[in-house]
């Protein structure tokens, strides 16, 4: 059926304004839960990074995390990139840090937790709360067994972290995303000299 | 146009005329999620459902879609399908929408889609779309799971993320989990297909 102009033009007028709203309405209805799943998301983060997330359960993991971390500045610094340092604190006293980063690797930015003892000599553990690799190839960094690699890994300053079998830890690079896996280094060095040991630096 | 019975459409949508292997659609997120099986199903789930709920949509009110502004209206239901199944994956599964990210962005661009839409759905009852959406959206998850199996199962030694193969990392082949590797699978895969196809036809011929 052959339709004029006028016809053609409200349709497409109405369709959108009837779809966007649609859309915003669902956005809206969704927002809460959406949320409280990303607070919980960065929680759960926190507390792999300081190595205290065994597994736990939702509500486990906002127990775990109200009681223990708090934010605690580490060198004079209170934030990175706007978001604040944390420890997990126990008797008022800093057992290990959790220290947000971001970089940019292969295809977008990369963002997480550093998780380093109070003594700065190891790190507890390496989180990514936002990566935007493909799928498959670098995104595989997000995956236990390389992020379980950080664990315990030794530190010091003015030394850089490597790939390889290096002199106390092993450290292996994801195959097929040598520009991810290489950027991942780059952010997490970056970390260590610019907030970790940010404080002798000065 | 005499209406087509179920298992016929079923049929025709995942062998006959399989949107990847025959109409060659679909080939670019083909290429890009196979590396891993568990990438390939959700991907292949997230196709079928929009698939099939925007032909459902499209068909509903293909009386009152001004013809030639018909591919506007395509996008934008489908666009707001992909969002809606974006919003809903964040709110109530937050880990399969980590692990997905970006593809669920991508399904807006699965030329499947939009191929149904305009060979099916613009000409046919609501329901009969649905279906042809949806199995359309399975025949590209079934192939999307047999080139994942073959390239996880080689290039990982995993299938699902569960180890299968036991051997060192050196003895896998890299190749098969970078990006050549689903060109030549589903290549080898539609020259097979094809060549069936043209033996039939010149069976019949004769």
């Amino acid at each position: 059926m052959k339709r004029g102009y006028v016809y053609t033009f409200l349709f497409m007028v109405a369709i959108t304004a009837v779809l966007v709203f649609a859309l915003a309405a669902a956005y809206e209805g969704f927002k809460p839960a959406i949320t409280a799943n990303k607070d919980l998301q960065e929680q759960r983060a926190v507390l792999y990074a300081l190595n205290l997330d065994q597994n736990l359960s939702d509500e486990q993991v906002v127990q775990e995390y109200d009681s223990k971390v708090a934010p605690q500045p580490l060198n004079g610094l209170e934030e990175v990139n706007g978001l604040p340092i944390l420890a997990h604190v126990e008797d008022g006293q800093p057992l290990a840090y959790a220290v947000p980063f971001e970089g940019s690797a292969l295809w977008g930015s990369l963002r997480g937790y550093l998780g380093v003892t109070a003594d700065l000599d190891q790190l507890t553990g390496l989180v990514f709360t936002y990566q935007n690799e493909t799928p498959g190839l670098g995104g595989r960094i997000d995956e236990e067994w390389y992020k379980s690699q950080f664990r315990g890994l030794p530190i010091q300053e003015g030394g850089t972290i490597r790939y390889g079998g290096q002199p106390g830890y092993t450290l292996d690079a994801v195959t097929g995303a040598t520009q991810t896996s290489q950027a991942v280094l780059r952010t997490l060095n970056k970390a260590l000299e610019n907030t970790v040991f940010a404080g002798e630096v000065e | 146009m005499a209406a087509e019975k179920l298992s016929a459409n079923f049929k025709r949508n995942m062998f006959t005329e399989n949107q990847v292997l025959r109409a060659i659609l679909g080939i670019c997120s083909s290429l890009a999620v196979t590396n891993t099986m568990r990438n390939s199903l959700v991907m292949g789930l997230g196709v079928a459902f929009v698939t099939g709920l925007s032909s459902l949509t499209l068909s509903a009110m293909r009386e009152v879609i001004p013809h030639r502004i018909r591919m506007l209206v395509q996008t934008l239901v489908i666009a707001v399908y992909v969002i809606l199944v974006d919003l809903l994956l964040q709110a109530y599964l937050p880990e399969v929408s980590k692990q997905l990210g970006p593809y669920v962005g991508l399904i807006i661009t699965n030329c499947i889609i939009m191929g149904r839409a305009e060979a099916y759905a613009q000409s046919n009852p609501p329901i009969p779309a649905m279906f042809d959406g949806f199995f359309a959206g399975l025949g590209y998850a079934m192939i999307l799971l047999m080139v994942s199996f073959i390239r996880e199962l080689l290039g990982f030694g995993t299938l699902f993320g569960f180890q299968v193969i036991h051997t060192a990392p050196e003895n896998l082949w890299t190749i098969m989990i970078m990006p050549p590797a689903a060109f030549f699978i589903i290549g080898s895969m539609i020259w097979f297909i094809s060549a069936r196809a043209a033996r039939k036809a010149a069976a019949k011929a004769k």
